[in-house]
């Protein structure tokens, strides 16, 4: 419990803070690559190889496969950068940069490094995703897109939620990876299938009972078709309560399993 | 030793029976030590030995498996915030934050306590031209030398003005000059009142800084007490060199056995031991004719016997 309390304590807020101030720094070479991102794939996969896929029915409704893309580009980014942030760039603030040795001879204790580090991925994943969404809404301008905006706000929290969830995943790689070199492992054996089995970049549509298993296990697949179903249709669909669910029980789980792994790594405890 | 120790006799530090294991190894194995107001306490011990990790249990960076430590009467494991608010850390490997410069590595480190230091911006810039680190202040701390980034190092562990600090090998890998201008900031630092926990592997810096030494040996503690006494304890009264190739080498060695003494110290063409007075008259009347040097011992030889003992 005292862990997840760590959650509100001004420690890791004050660890948030810290990465906010570096970030903010380089705000206009960091920023970047989450405008253009977007802008590229839905130009190249959505305008480009869209227009050699004809509409397709998709629950019912007719779509374009950009329209299909553009919700799933939103799930992914939260996705890809949370996970990212939590990984690579807390990795080397842990191991090369020696930052949370420095945070950890202050009030700051281990659970509010990692509160701070899943924060701060939930937060900057939140405002890529954000971005994205501006972005669809200058396709959404252009006529190339027609989605629903009324119900994509309340989705910010959800994807907030995701972020921490996937920064818990990130966080239990940078706990085990030996070296910087071993994060290829995790980067193509878990998160590139995890990435694109989820109905982001295609449907995965299966009669299967495994495909049918993993579909309904894997939040980031609820993620993509729950704020989906909200864009293209304006529905709020069972997808984003089982998303809520199965990012918690990420949050849950992987949380005190990654401070007890860094308990291990950083301070060599037991 | 100032004139604070005799004023305060409530140690700043106390840790009672510390503790702790990695896997079934026992690396602290009931130590007890205090640090005073305006006291260094240095502490001494070969490699594995157990100085870090009991520095570490005493500032929080490792919870014990036993025993408990107080800062100025606050028990750390009931308030381990409070705790650490008192008290300031500069550890063995620099840990800066290298996304900072060196005034914002002093400004970022004081946002990690409660209460806020005060006046936070002039307090940075006291510590820069305190540390002679004014002129770097826009620098980041990856250019400064050696000797500066150790100022640095201590500087940031003052940021939020503790009452102990603690000083895992502050002068391992500087060359001299930089060794002494750290001593005499440390030296400053003990004449206005902080209680100092040192570990080193200098034994002339743990002569010349502390008032008290910890000496550990496998994780406990041998010996305590002023230098002098510890010495005493541990090495004896006096220290004998002679040549190693002298001709009565077996003789000397035979006459250490058969006064129940330990094998002599070799090192190079030397050969040392420690003799109590008598030891030493009775060694003078059996080797009249032998030239050999008689000094007093020194943290050296309390290493070495330390580090012969373990081999």
């Amino acid at each position: 419990m005292r862990l997840y309390l760590a959650m509100t304590a001004w420690q890791s807020w004050a660890v948030l803070r810290r990465h906010l101030t570096v970030y903010l720094r380089n705000w206009h070479t960091a920023a970047l690559p989450p405008i253009f991102e977007p802008i590229i794939l839905l130009l190249v996969f959505g305008v480009g190889l869209g227009s050699n896929i004809p509409d397709f029915d998709w629950k019912s409704q007719n779509v374009s496969y950009l329209a299909y893309l553009a919700p799933g580009i939103v799930a992914y980014t939260v996705f890809m950068t949370a996970f990212f942030q939590a990984l690579f760039a807390a990795y080397i603030r842990m191991h090369y940069q020696k930052t949370w040795d420095g945070q950890l001879t202050t009030q700051v204790r281990l659970e509010h490094v990692v509160w701070g580090e899943a924060l701060w991925s939930a937060s900057l994943g939140l405002a890529y995703s954000v971005i994205v969404i501006f972005v669809l809404i200058g396709f959404n301008l252009g006529g190339w897109l027609d989605l629903h905006w009324s119900g994509v706000i309340a989705t910010l929290p959800l994807l907030f939620l995701a972020g921490v969830a996937f920064a818990a995943l990130g966080l239990l790689f940078t706990a085990i990876v030996p070296t910087i070199d071993h994060m290829n492992i995790p980067f193509y054996l878990v998160i590139m299938p995890l990435g694109f089995a989820s109905n982001t970049y295609f449907p995965l549509e299966s009669d299967a009972l495994l495909a049918q298993a993993w579909l309904m296990i894997n939040p980031l697949h609820h993620l993509a078709e729950g704020i989906r179903l909200l864009m293209l249709s304006g529905i709020w669909s069972y997808h984003l309560v089982m998303a809520v669910f199965l990012f918690l029980l990420m949050i849950l789980i992987l949380l005190p399993v990654d401070l007890r792994l860094l308990r291990r790594r950083v301070l060599g405890e037991n | 030793m100032s004139a604070e120790i005799q004023n305060n006799p409530k140690p700043l530090l106390s840790a009672h029976g510390l503790v702790k294991h990695f896997g079934s190894s026992r690396v602290v194995d009931g130590v007890d030590l205090q640090c005073r107001s305006g006291e260094i306490l240095g502490m001494l011990g070969a490699n594995g030995a157990g100085k870090t990790t009991t520095l570490r249990l005493c500032y929080g960076f490792l919870q014990p498996d036993e025993g408990s430590v107080f800062i100025d009467g606050i028990e750390r494991e009931k308030d381990p915030d409070g705790v650490n608010r008192l008290i300031g850390v500069c550890t063995q490997d620099d840990t800066f934050d290298t996304d900072f410069t060196v005034q914002d590595n002093l400004l970022w480190f004081g946002h990690y306590f409660r209460p806020r230091p005060t006046d936070l911006e002039s307090r940075v810039r006291e510590l820069l031209d305190r540390f002679d680190l004014s002129r770097y202040a826009k620098a980041k701390p990856d250019t400064l030398s050696g000797g500066y980034r150790r100022r640095l190092m201590i500087a940031r562990a003052l940021v939020h003005q503790p009452k102990v600090l603690f000083l895992d090998e502050p002068t391992t890998g500087l060359d001299p000059q930089a060794r002494m201008a750290v001593w005499e900031l440390v030296d400053g630092l003990r004449n206005e009142g902080l209680g100092i926990v040192l570990t080193t592997h200098y034994m002339d810096e743990a002569e010349r800084l502390s008032d008290n030494l910890l000496v550990l040996k496998e994780g406990q503690v041998v010996s305590v007490g002023a230098p002098r006494t510890v010495l005493g304890d541990l090495v004896g009264e006096h220290v004998v060199v002679l040549d190693a190739k002298i001709p009565q080498a077996m003789a000397v060695e035979s006459w250490l056995e058969k006064e129940g003494l330990s094998e002599p110290t070799r090192i190079l063409n030397t050969w040392q031991f420690a003799l109590d007075g008598t030891g030493l008259a009775r060694f003078s009347a059996a080797f009249g004719e032998l030239r050999f040097e008689v000094r007093p011992p020194n943290l050296d030889d309390l290493f070495l016997q330390l580090t012969d003992d373990d081999s």
